[in-house]
């Protein structure tokens, strides 16, 4: 039953990859080398390939694996197991949230992991910048940064200015 | 902009449409859709969103999304939120999925992995910029900041540790400060 293997797979890759990012990786890699759904250097294609397109990395290998394996039917059903967990315990946090969001432990709490999230995700700046950077990545960084100072834009303007200097550099340079 | 259920579907489309490079975009995107342009949350919500969708299991994307979607209409307005995170995502992967391998070969197309790879680095940069602001305010909360950013970046210690810790020292920071309270007035 290929429907309730996606199932589960997926339910389980949503319900244990902790702390976002690329925690999932661990796990897309281990159904790669278990399963026979898609190939390691497929699920590689499919990390970079997922940098360019809509969506976070699970979610678009869990809708690869589902259309290889069986059709629409089968994405449909990888791509909601992998966000369900995420749905059912989001909701029960928001509303035991709302019931105690006066008393002091839960405030204590807030208090303390919302620095903890942003040392988090600083962390997860800094490996990003150290893995792949290079020469050109670093001036590239800096000119963006340098216009970052100077005005707020919208997310979507670094994001193709960054892609259209990528596009340029790949003739230019064969380094990049 | 009216919060409904459709106005909030077609928000969420267009975030998952623009989050490209990764599920830590979706900040900086939040941040300019629905904090600045909508007005339907402020940077204080998303703050304590993020540091709750980093303490939980799931994607941080999807969690972010129906965190926001619950507070602008409840279970329906979380149902609506993720359903629009994530159909960019399910329609671009079921049109690409034939051609990847021919598509990942593509010179241009590696040009473009990589300067968005460089755009994302600014993204999350000034995203944490922005959460900073609303979270590192006193001695307490560097610390905290501080204490997280080194153990995760030198010695690679799992997010979920730390977020356990940090659950640990919430608790222990309030019976502290009751004790104190406590000895004060005696």
């Amino acid at each position: 039953m290929i429907y309730l293997e996606l199932f589960m797979e997926f339910f389980h890759i949503g319900l244990f990859s902790f702390g976002g990012g690329y925690a999932t990786l661990p796990f897309l890699f281990h159904i790669a080398e278990t399963k026979d759904w898609y190939t390691t250097k497929q699920l590689t294609d499919m990390i970079a390939v997922s940098s360019i397109t809509p969506g976070p990395v699970g979610v678009n290998v869990a809708t690869f694996a589902g259309y290889t394996t069986s059709g629409i039917l089968g994405s449909i059903i990888a791509t909601t197991s992998v966000v369900l967990p995420s749905i059912i315990i989001v909701i029960i946090i928001s509303k035991l949230l709302e019931q105690f969001k006066h008393n002091e432990y839960v405030k204590s709490i807030i208090y303390t992991l919302k620095p903890a999230g942003c040392g988090l995700l600083a962390a997860v700046g800094v490996n990003m910048f150290l893995n792949d950077m290079s020469l050109y990545g670093i001036i590239l960084f800096i000119l963006l940064f340098i216009l970052s100072c100077f005005k707020k834009l919208d997310p979507l303007v670094y994001l193709g200015v960054s892609a259209i200097c990528g596009l340029v550099l790949c003739y230019l340079l064969p380094v990049v | 902009m009216e919060i409904n259920l459709y106005n909030i579907y077609t928000t969420f489309f267009k975030v998952g449409t623009l989050l490209l490079g990764g599920g830590y975009v979706i900040l900086p995107i939040l941040q300019s859709e629905l904090v600045e342009k909508r007005n339907w949350i402020d940077n204080d919500d998303l703050c304590e969103y993020t540091a709750l969708s980093q303490s939980i299991p799931g994607l941080i994307a999807a969690n972010l999304s129906i965190f926001v979607g619950y507070k602008l209409k409840r279970t329906a307005g979380a149902l609506a939120a993720i359903s629009g995170m994530i159909t960019p995502a399910f329609l671009c992967i079921v049109i690409l999925a034939k051609i990847l391998e021919e598509v990942i070969k593509l010179k241009f197309i590696q040009g473009i992995f990589w300067g968005v790879g460089i755009g994302v680095l600014i993204l999350i940069y000034l995203a944490i910029k922005e959460i900073w602001h609303k979270s590192v305010i006193d001695k307490y909360t560097f610390f905290v900041f501080f204490i997280v950013f080194l153990l995760s970046v030198l010695l690679k210690i799992s997010p979920a540790i730390l977020v356990i810790s940090a659950i640990i020292l919430g608790i222990l920071r309030r019976f502290y400060l009751v004790r104190r309270s406590k000895g004060g007035v005696e």
